[in-house]
C-alpha cells in the first residue's frame, strides 16, 4: 500500500528536464579590448568562448545558444543572424538546409551545431568589426550594454513562449502576462516555484572588459534590464575581464547570477567552464562564486554621475545629485519641497532621503530594490 | 525517462575497461557519452575538469559541492567511474585527486573544438541535388517501418490488412525472437512478457532497447561490438535531412547500416547505393525523450499520415475512467486495447474504459501498472497538459497530467494481485521453553531483524541471523 501516496504521481512528469538558453553578451568594445592585448586579445577570447558554447551545446540535446554583441554605439546579434547569409537558409529551430551544391565540402569533423554557430558567430563578428571605422570610437568610449541586455532579454522571452508553447504547457500566458510586470510577487512565483524545471531554463553571461565610468549614462535603461530579469528569475552572470562595472555587481547580485572578475584573464576558458557553465538545476548543487562586497551606487538621473549620498525623489525614487531645478522631479514631475537647497542632509526629512551608502563598509542593508520609474 | 537512460548505461557499465577504451577513441562517442549517460552534476564536473592541466584534489571538489547535496555528488561520481570516465591519483604531494581519463578527455576535447579530420561526425556525400530525400519522407519512412516492427509483435499487421504494410527482413524478426520479445510458434508470432512491456514504452526507450539487443547479437555473427556500438554513437550524432557518404565504412558498418534500415533507423534507396540518410530515430538517439517527443512519435503514434500535427499526444482520459483516444492506427488501437474496453469507435477516434477487469487482464499478460500509466502519460492529449499546467497545486508541485484517481486506482488494481511478499531470511524454530524462545526473540525485535513471530509455535524468523546467533551463543556460556 505504501506504494501508492500522493507524492508520486508527480515524479513521473518530472523526470523530464527542460533545456537551458544561455544568452552571452560579449562587449566588443575595441578600445577596451586594445588594452587587453597583451593578455587575451579579442580573436583568443573569442576562441574560447566558442569552446565554452560548445560545451554549453553539447550538455543537452536541446539545448540553445544566443550570442550579443555590445559594441560601442550599437548592439548586434552574433548568433542567431537574423540577417540571412547567402548559401544557405535556416529554419525556425536553426537548422540548417544544405543544398549542397554552392557549399562544395562542409566540414565534418566538428559536430553539425558546434560548427553552425562557430560560423556564424565569427563571421558576424568580422562583418561587425570591419564596419566599424575609427570615426565611430573617436568619440565614444563605451560600450552599448543596455541595448544588449535588452536584446537578449527580448530574445529569451521569445524563445520561453515558443518553448512552452511546443510543449503544451499553459505557461504562455504567464510569460506573456509577465512582461508588463504587474504584481511582482506573483509572477515571480508563478515563474519559480510551480514550474521551475517545466520551462525554459535561460539565464544571461555578461563578458565584460570596459569600466563603469563611460556606462552610467544608461543607468536607467540597464537597471530596468536587471530589474526585468530578476522577476523573470533569470540570473547574469558577470565575467569581469578588465576594469570594475558598478552595475553589472549590482546585476549578479539582484538576480543572484554568477560575479567573477578574473584575476588571469588568460585562463578564460578554465574560468568559463568551472563557474559558468553549471546550468541552474546544478547550481543548487554547488558552492559558486558570488561577490560579497557589492558596489550599491547608483547613477543621478540628471548628470548620469555614480553618486554616493544624492537625493531621492519621495514619490518616484529618482535620484539626483543636486537639487532638480525649481524642486520639481523631472521624473514624475512632482513638486519637491527643498527647504535648505544646499548640502544633502545625511538625516531623513520629510522629502528628502538619505542615499543609501556604499555597501563595502558592509552595513548597506542589501538593496531592495526600487524600481525605477517606468 | 528514467528507463531510457538507464538501460543504455546499464549496458555500458557491464563491459570490460579495454572496451571502454577504445571505445572512447571516437569523439562522437565520447560526446554521446557526455551528453546522454551522465548526470546534470556530473556534466559539470567532467566540463570543470576537461581544461585543468593538473588533477582536482578530492577536496576541493567536495568543496565545491554543497553540503546538503552530498547524495548527488556521490551518484555522479560513482557513476563517472564506472563509465571509466574519472579516474584518481596521487599527485606529488600525495593528496587524492581526480582526472578525466585520457582517451576520453583527448576525444570530447576534440570534439568540443574539432581538432583534425577524423570522420567521426560522418562525410557528407556528394549526390546531386535533385535525389535529396526531404525530411518529410524520411519521417514517414522511419515511422513505417517502426510500425511495422511493432505490428509484427502485435500481431496487428496480418489481420487488419494495412495498406503500407512492411515486410520485414529476416535479421529482425531474428533479433526480436533472441531479445525474447516475441516467440515464434509454427506459423504464429506470439508476444511476451517483455514484448508487452517494449510495445508500451516510449519510441526512444524502444530503439535503445532493440540497439543493444543489436549490439549483443553483433558477437555472435562475427562483428565487433565495440565497432558496431561506436557506430551507433556515429550515427546519433549526425544531420537530419543530409545524406551521407558510405565509401569511408568498413564491412562491418556497411552491414549494420542495412540492418538498420529495416528498422528504419537510417534510410538508403538500395542497398548498392553510395550514400544513405539518417532518420529522425537516429539523430534523436542522444537527445531526451521530451526533445524529440513531438516530431518523431507525434508521426509515430500519432494519426497516421506524414503530418502527425505537433502535438504528439492523442489520448484523453477523465476522471470516471473513460478514455477517448484520437487514432486510427491499428497498432495505437491494439495497444489500447490490451489495458481498456473499448466500446465504440469511429474513424478518427476509439472510446473505452478502464475497468478493473481489463487491467487486471492486462496485468495477468505480464504488463505492470507503472507500464500503463507511462504509456498513458506519454500520449496524453496536448488538452490535458494544458488543463495540468494551468492549475499548480498548493504544494508547487504541478498537478498531474493524468487524473490522480485513475493512476492510484490502477495501481491499487495491481495490488490487489500483489499479496505475496517474499523476504529471504532464517527461521528460529525447536525451542524448548517459553523463555529460552522470548530472549532471542525480544532481541532480535530490539535489533531490528526480526520479521515475523508466533509465540504459540515458538519461532521467529529474521533477515540476519549473525548477531541472533551469537546472542544465543552467549546466552548459553551464562546460563551455564
Amino acid at each position: 500500500m505504501n506504494s501508492v501516496d500522493a507524492s508520486e504521481h508527480y515524479e513521473l512528469g518530472a523526470t523530464d528536464l527542460s533545456p537551458s538558453l544561455l544568452t552571452i553578451v560579449i562587449d566588443t568594445n575595441p578600445q577596451a579590448w586594445a588594452v587587453l592585448e597583451d593578455s587575451l586579445p579579442l580573436s583568443k577570447a573569442i576562441a574560447n568562448i566558442l569552446v565554452f558554447i560548445n560545451a554549453h551545446l553539447a550538455c543537452n540535446y536541446a539545448n540553445e545558444v544566443a550570442v550579443v554583441a555590445s559594441h560601442s554605439g550599437k548592439a548586434a546579434w552574433l548568433y542567431p543572424s537574423h540577417s540571412e547569409p547567402r548559401y544557405r537558409t535556416t529554419d525556425h529551430d536553426g537548422d540548417v538546409a544544405m543544398n549542397g551544391t554552392s557549399d562544395p565540402t562542409p566540414k565534418t569533423n566538428k559536430y553539425r551545431p558546434f560548427r553552425i554557430v562557430e560560423e556564424q558567430v565569427t563571421r558576424n563578428l568580422k562583418e561587425l568589426m570591419d564596419s566599424t571605422t575609427g570615426d565611430d570610437l573617436r568619440g565614444n568610449m563605451s560600450t552599448m550594454l543596455a541595448g544588449a541586455l535588452t536584446l537578449a532579454l527580448s530574445h529569451i522571452n521569445r524563445r520561453t513562449l515558443a518553448w512552452a508553447e511546443e510543449h503544451g504547457g499553459a505557461n504562455a500566458e504567464d510569460a506573456a502576462a509577465d512582461g508588463n510586470g504587474g504584481s511582482g510577487a506573483a509572477s515571480t512565483n508563478r515563474y519559480s516555484a510551480s514550474n521551475e524545471d517545466e520551462r525554459l531554463q535561460s539565464r544571461i553571461l555578461v563578458v565584460s572588459v570596459s569600466g563603469s565610468a563611460d556606462a552610467a549614462h544608461q543607468y536607467i535603461p540597464v537597471m530596468n534590464s536587471i530589474f526585468a530579469c530578476q522577476r523573470l528569475n533569470i540570473p547574469i552572470d558577470v565575467c569581469k575581464l578588465s576594469g570594475d562595472a558598478v552595475f553589472l555587481q549590482q546585476a549578479s547580485d539582484a538576480t543572484k547570477g554568477v560575479y567573477m572578475a578574473l584575476a588571469e584573464p588568460r585562463g578564460l576558458l578554465q574560468y568559463l567552464m568551472m563557474a559558468f557553465l553549471p546550468d541552474q538545476r546544478s547550481r543548487r548543487h554547488l558552492v559558486l562564486p558570488t561577490r560579497v562586497d557589492v558596489d550599491f551606487r547608483a547613477a543621478c538621473f540628471c548628470h548620469r554621475r555614480v553618486v554616493d549620498v544624492g537625493f531621492v525623489c519621495s514619490i518616484c525614487l529618482s535620484i539626483f545629485c543636486e537639487p532638480p531645478p525649481a524642486g520639481d522631479c523631472m521624473t514624475c514631475g512632482t513638486h519637491l519641497d527643498i527647504r535648505d537647497n544646499a548640502r544633502p542632509a545625511l538625516l531623513p526629512r520629510k522629502k528628502k532621503k538619505k542615499k543609501r551608502v556604499n555597501g563595502a563598509s558592509g552595513t548597506g542593508t542589501p538593496m531592495s530594490t526600487p524600481t525605477p520609474g517606468p | 525517462m528514467a528507463s531510457a537512460t538507464s538501460r543504455p548505461l546499464e549496458y555500458l557499465e557491464g563491459l570490460p575497461g579495454t572496451t571502454f577504451y577504445k571505445l572512447y577513441q571516437q569523439p562522437s562517442t565520447a560526446l554521446t557519452i557526455f551528453r546522454r549517460m551522465l548526470p546534470d552534476l556530473a556534466k559539470c564536473f567532467v566540463m570543470a575538469l576537461l581544461y585543468l592541466k593538473d588533477p582536482l584534489p578530492t577536496a576541493d571538489l567536495e568543496v565545491w559541492v554543497n553540503s546538503e547535496s552530498k547524495k548527488e555528488r556521490d551518484n555522479a561520481l560513482s557513476i563517472l567511474g564506472r563509465l571509466h570516465i574519472l579516474s584518481t591519483t596521487l599527485t606529488g604531494e600525495n593528496v587524492r585527486a581526480y582526472m578525466i581519463t585520457n582517451p576520453f578527455a583527448a576525444s570530447l576535447r576534440q570534439a568540443l573544438m574539432g581538432a583534425e579530420d577524423s570522420h567521426s561526425f560522418g562525410v557528407f556525400s556528394q549526390a546531386p541535388a535533385h535525389t535529396l530525400t526531404s525530411i518529410a519522407d524520411l519521417d514517414e519512412y522511419a515511422r513505417r517501418q517502426w510500425e511495422g516492427v511493432l505490428g509484427y509483435m502485435v500481431g496487428t499487421s496480418a489481420l487488419s490488412g494495412q495498406r503500407d504494410a512492411v515486410s520485414l527482413s529476416k535479421g529482425v524478426k531474428q533479433l526480436l525472437q533472441a531479445g525474447h520479445l516475441v516467440e515464434i510458434r509454427g506459423n504464429r508470432v506470439d508476444i511476451t512478457k517483455d514484448g508487452f512491456g517494449f510495445v508500451l514504452q516510449d519510441v526512444n526507450t524502444q530503439v535503445w532497447h532493440i540497439l543493444i539487443l543489436y549490439v549483443e547479437s553483433a558477437e555472435a555473427i562475427g562483428m565487433d561490438s565495440v565497432e558496431v556500438l561506436s557506430f551507433l554513437f556515429l550515427l546519433s550524432s549526425l544531420e537530419l535531412g543530409s545524406s551521407y557518404d558510405k565509401s569511408h565504412m568498413t564491412p562491418n558498418q556497411l552491414r549494420t547500416l542495412a540492418d538498420l534500415a529495416d528498422f528504419g533507423i537510417v534510410y538508403q534507396e538500395d542497398a548498392d547505393a553510395t550514400h544513405f540518410y539518417p532518420t529522425r530515430l537516429a539523430t534523436t538517439l542522444t537527445s531526451d525523450s521530451s526533445a524529440l517527443s513531438n516530431p518523431v512519435t507525434g508521426s509515430l503514434t500519432g494519426p497516421a499520415g506524414p503530418s502527425g500535427g505537433s502535438g504528439s499526444g492523442f489520448i484523453i482520459i477523465e476522471t470516471n475512467y473513460r478514455l477517448y483516444a484520437y487514432t486510427s492506427s491499428p497498432l495505437q488501437i491494439s495497444l489500447i486495447s490490451l489495458f481498456t474496453n473499448l466500446k465504440y469507435r469511429f474513424p478518427n477516434l476509439v472510446t473505452g474504459k478502464i475497468t478493473r477487469q481489463s487491467v487486471r487482464r492486462a496485468i495477468e499478460m505480464g504488463i505492470t501498472a507503472d507500464q500503463i500509466i507511462s504509456y498513458l502519460l506519454s500520449h496524453a492529449h496536448p488538452q490535458l497538459r494544458k488543463h495540468s499546467a494551468a492549475q499548480p497545486n498548493g504544494k508547487g508541485v504541478p498537478a498531474s497530467v493524468l487524473p490522480p484517481t485513475v493512476t492510484d486506482q490502477i495501481r491499487l488494481w495491481q495490488l490487489e494481485r500483489d499479496r505475496l511478499r517474499a523476504t529471504a531470511g532464517f527461521l528460529f524454530k525447536d525451542f524448548t521453553s517459553l523463555t529460552e524462545y522470548q530472549a532471542p526473540c525480544q532481541y532480535a525485535a530490539e535489533i531490528g531483524v526480526l520479521v515475523w513471530k508466533s509465540d504459540r509455535k515458538r519461532m521467529f524468523f529474521v533477515t540476519r541471523h549473525e548477531q541472533v546467533a551469537a546472542f544465543l551463543r552467549s546466552q548459553k556460556v551464562g546460563g551455564k
